[in-house]
């Protein structure tokens, strides 16, 4: 492989240098200072954010201040784990991430190994593909809405030719989470389009001309060089997308409002009715520090997945 | 996270077309690249049928957008759609917000950000490898679950419906420092020694070496951030309180309600929406696509 | 006044659309009339976050100097103590004492004996229709006027001559994903039996099982047996059914009226049809309220600003809306305004949310409510289930211990 691999640990070790404790304390001094800019916009807009969550999750803690922050153990815990609805509130986001994740990697490559294969017009189809992921949010699902309208949109009618004219794409409780699915795949497949191209122009040209003077199939070179040596990159793809799609919210929002009856509502959004339209902040609070836990166990166990294939 | 990063970005595409020519060859390949680019246009029509859905639709006299059944060609073409938007919505004023905004978060988070992946990179200081664990474990917090104490964080500070109250809780970008850090630990550390055995200090290092080194990782940075920000939408909603201080996304979401039915409208309130970042992309995609190649992302 | 400083009166408001430019009339009326007063007006999106903000800014100490609130919302604003309580004499030096409207208005504006919010309007769910196509399906007397409608089996009847004219639908309604729609139609019928929700205290669910199932029925019937009307109509799509003639009746709130105007359409607005045995309709108010602890001096000049912005409300009613001040309505030019006034005696004949920490506009209430009936009228639950699902999520916001 061309690409030079560097120690993932930066040479920083003490000592490698001529130092004196007065080069340590500026070292000290200095690394500090450097970081002390980001760590306090850190620590006010989010750690103690988060810390405040945790903290009104013990408590009555209501929007409208009565009641205070009049503390309930765990109480909010305890009615969270016995809301159905919470527990389907998840069961959308994990469904949304499963449904979503393999279309948006598998695309993005597909996309990605035409793209890198042809001469010409190259920039028009990176245009293309990645040019609905710079599109607000707002504009997205304001597209889609228009497109999914029964009766005159562009899609019931194109598809009324194979019997598909009546489907309810965003009111059919049974279709509505695929169609939010279809339109997060069009509207942000160009980043990890983008990604997969940038590592497929790492490899060198001349790995598939040695197999080619092999004799091997084109989809033999796509098995054996073009996807082993995409591994990392798609690692960081699935990695970023798992945890983008568990993130979901903005066009189940704006689409459906997690509806018809409730059968796309994102744990988000069940955060966001709780405490935006129920008042219930320390119950919200609560909510949001289980699915803190979610992703961070789905992380965790993530990042010890991908390190052993990584070994391997 | 698997990230790699390289010192001399050996740019494949640099490589004279006589090579390229010479590597290909054989009457299947070419086959296969004429497939390649049928397959790909025909998907690059689909993804465009939206936009340009759209795009029609905004053209048309309003009666004629809900006519059964549906065609791309109207009785006549008309811009009464956005000369109602400018006149009846505050689009321009919107526009004003979301870049200043963007700008100002961009310039905020590339400063932050790139002097403490310099200092996680190349500074030996006590915490560094505890904190930067903390750092990460930012990506994994949605957004959306901090927006009850940041509004009474903001309403502490009188921020509300303010740009300092926009702004301010996007300036700590984890994802901006953590790409900066990979792509420091891929310059080799000669560089900077042999400055500090100038007696260089770290100040000047990182301003005349790494950070001109930095560049394309910067301009990647600066892009996604940019994007992020001026598609934000969540906390703009929660924190802006009337019409004259909402950015793009928030402004296009209450379109909808208060003109909930003229549909020329709203394609034509979405295109408006889009066309400058489609704009800019247009311009820069080349830089765009190259900045994520080379900042280590690629993985 | 000391000085050129102006007193500044601020205004959170929830108007769009034409909504929002009449208000802006009415807002300039009261700049010219009050030369010595500044008024700052805001406009925020409708929905949630507009009350979460009203409440939270309450709450923390920096709330506007009036604003307007659907009184539907009185329930979780009134009892957490965010308003403050409008003494009768104290309105009528403004000349918009009690006196000014018609009781049932007044009442709603109430809680526990005190007045916290002053009407601007009653907004019912109405019918519209189209009289081109009324005409051809024969629905029309000899004055052009629709024929009055009476119980399910006519009304039914009725949508189905208006589909065979429009060759589409026959009746237009959003029962999809919208928040509200599902709940205003049903609330409509279910009031009509005489049905109640909550008891006074929103303690306990008195749900009548036999009336709600009776008004689900009818509602699936609409877009199941009948077919007069595509279950997965939104309201968007709702809008440009009527409009593009494609269906002959149309339910919704008023407030459409000046769409379909500018939109040059032949149509007519009646009260909503007597369905189950009376003519009451799902409504609702906008009322301005006065959050609390806003100093004296400024009460007072928010009361100017009310008292002005009623005065002028002829203005608000072009956009649909009942006006609440008597002496508007009383007016000539008020009831020569067409097709507005045809409706103006549904004010009397409304039924407005249950009272509790959980209902009213754009609340938990409704949105539950609207998706379980969404889900019977597309056919993929049964009235009876669909009642049984909405009494059990009814007595689980009631069990909810209050945030307020």
């Amino acid at each position: 492989m061309a690409v030079q691999q560097s120690s993932r640990q930066a040479p920083l070790k003490r000592g490698t240098r001529a130092e004196g404790t007065g080069t340590r304390w500026r070292d000290e001094l200095i690394g500090w200072g450097f970081v002390a800019p980001f760590l306090v916009a850190y620590a006010i807009f989010l750690i103690y954010p988060v810390l405040r969550m945790f903290e009104m999750s013990f408590t009555y803690n209501s929007l409208v201040g009565a009641g205070g922050s009049q503390f309930l153990g765990l109480a909010n815990y305890k009615e969270l784990f016995s809301d159905p609805a919470f527990w389907s509130s998840l069961w959308h986001t994990a469904l949304f991430t499963i449904l979503s994740t393999p279309p948006l990697v598998i695309i993005a490559l597909v996309f990605a190994m035409l793209t890198n294969r042809i001469r010409f017009a190259q920039w028009f189809f990176r245009f293309t593909f990645f040019a609905p992921f710079i599109l607000p949010v707002s504009v997205a699902a304001l597209i889609w809405i228009w497109l999914y309208q029964p009766g005159f949109g562009l899609i019931s009618s194109y598809l009324g030719v194979i019997g598909l004219g009546n489907v309810g794409w965003l009111t059919d409780a049974n279709v509505a989470m695929i169609s939010i699915v279809i339109m997060t795949v069009w509207w942000t497949v160009g980043f990890n389009f983008v990604l997969y191209l940038a590592g497929l122009q790492e490899i060198p040209r001349e790995l598939y001309d040695a197999a080619a003077v092999d004799g091997a199939t084109p989809l033999a070179q796509t098995r054996w060089i073009t996807i082993p040596l995409l591994k990392r990159t798609t690692i960081l793809v699935l990695t970023l997308q798992i945890l983008a799609s568990l993130k979901v919210f903005d066009q189940i929002y704006i689409m459906t409002y997690g509806g018809p009856n409730f059968s796309t509502r994102p744990v988000i959004e069940y955060f966001y009715d709780q405490g935006f339209t129920n008042y219930r902040v320390g119950f919200a609070s609560a909510v949001s520090a289980v699915f803190f836990f979610v992703i961070l166990a789905a992380s965790v166990a993530w990042f010890m997945y991908s390190n052993r294939r990584e070994a391997a | 996270m698997a990230v790699e990063t390289r010192n001399a970005a050996p740019d494949v595409q640099q490589k004279s077309p006589a090579v390229q020519e010479a590597s290909m060859g054989g009457r299947r390949d070419k086959i296969g690249r004429v497939v390649a680019f049928v397959a790909l246009l025909i998907m690059a029509l689909i993804w465009l049928v939206p936009l340009a859905w759209a795009v029609d639709t905004s053209i048309k006299p309003e009666s004629d957008t809900t006519a059964v059944p549906i065609s791309w060609i109207s009785s006549t073409f008309t811009l009464d759609a956005y000369k109602q938007i400018f006149a009846a919505s505050s689009m321009l004023r919107w526009f004003f917000n979301s870049a200043l905004t963007s700008v100002i978060v961009t310039a905020v988070v590339l400063v932050l950000a790139s002097l403490a992946a310099y200092a996680f990179s190349r500074v030996p200081f006590r915490g560094r490898g505890v904190l930067f664990w903390v750092i990460l474990a930012g990506l994994m917090i949605p957004p959306q679950m901090l927006i009850i104490p940041l509004f009474s964080e903001m309403q502490m500070f009188g921020f509300l419906n303010t740009y300092q109250g926009i702004i301010l809780p996007q300036i700590a970008s984890p994802l901006a420092l953590f790409i900066l850090k990979q792509f420091f630990d891929g310059i080799p550390q000669e560089l900077e020694d042999s400055a500090l055995v100038d007696g260089a200090s770290r100040l000047r290092i990182y301003w005349q070496i790494w950070l001109p080194l930095a560049r394309p990782a910067m301009a990647a940075v600066a892009i996604f951030t940019f994007v992020l920000s001026w598609n934000y939408f969540i906390w703009p909603l929660v924190v802006i309180t009337s019409t004259d201080m909402m950015t793009i996304p928030l402004g296009l979401a209450t379109v909808q309600s208060a003109y909930g039915i003229h549909y020329a409208q709203i394609m034509a309130a979405a295109v408006i929406g889009g066309l400058p970042l489609l704009i800019i992309f247009m311009f820069f995609q080349r830089q765009i696509v190259e900045g994520i190649a080379n900042t280590g992302l690629k993985g | 006044m000391i000085g050129g400083g102006k007193q500044i009166v601020t205004f959170w408001n929830l108007f769009g659309g034409g909504d929002g430019a009449r208000l802006g009339t009415m807002e300039s009326k009261f700049r010219k009339g009050h030369p010595d007063l500044g008024l700052k007006s805001i406009t925020l999106a409708w929905g949630a976050p507009y009350y979460t903000k009203l409440a939270m800014a309450t709450v923390g100490g920096s709330p506007p100097d009036v604003a307007i609130m659907h009184i539907s919302r009185k329930g979780s604003f009134a009892p957490a103590g965010l308003l403050e309580p409008l003494h009768p004499d104290e309105l009528s030096r403004y000349g918009i004492g009690p006196d000014k409207y018609l009781p049932e208005v007044l009442d709603s504006a109430k809680y526990q004996g005190k007045i916290y919010a002053v009407p601007l309007d009653t907004h019912p769910f109405v019918q519209y229709y189209n009289v081109d196509v009324c005409k051809k399906a024969g629905l029309l007397d000899s004055n052009d006027k629709l024929k009055p409608l009476q119980g399910p089996d006519e009304i039914i009847k009725a949508l189905k001559k208006a589909k065979e004219v429009t060759g589409a639908w026959g009746l237009s309604f959003y029962p999809s994903n919208d928040p509200s729609g599902n709940w205003r139609l049903f609330y409509s019928l279910y009031s009509q039996m005489g049905g109640k929700i909550l008891s006074p205290d929103a303690k306990e669910v008195v749900l009548d099982q036999s009336k709600a199932e009776k008004a689900l029925e009818f509602m699936a019937n609409l877009t199941l047996d009948a077919k007069v009307l595509p279950a997965s109509m939104d309201y968007g799509g709702s809008v440009a059914t009527f409009q593009s003639g494609q269906a002959g009746f149309y339910w919704n709130g008023e407030w459409e009226v000046t769409t379909f105007q500018d939109a040059k359409m032949n149509f007519n607005m009646v009260p909503f049809p007597n369905v189950f045995g009376s003519h009451l309709a799902q409504a609702d108010r906008h009322s301005f309220v006065i959050p609390k602890g806003v100093d004296p001096e400024s009460k007072k000049r928010s009361l100017e600003f009310i008292s002005s912005m009623l005065k002028n409300s002829l203005t608000w009613a072009k956009g649909g809306h009942i006006p609440a001040y008597q002496p508007v309505l009383d007016t000539r030019a008020y009831r020569s305004l067409k097709p507005q006034s045809n409706y103006a005696s549904a004010a009397k004949d409304v039924v407005i949310d249950p009272v509790a920490w959980f209902s009213g506009s754009g609340s938990q209430l409704e949105i539950i409510a609207s998706g379980i009936f969404q889900v019977v009228m597309a056919g993929q639950l049964s009235p009876t289930k669909g009642v049984n699902q909405f009494r059990n999520d009814l007595q689980k916001l009631v069990n909810t211990p209050k945030p307020i």
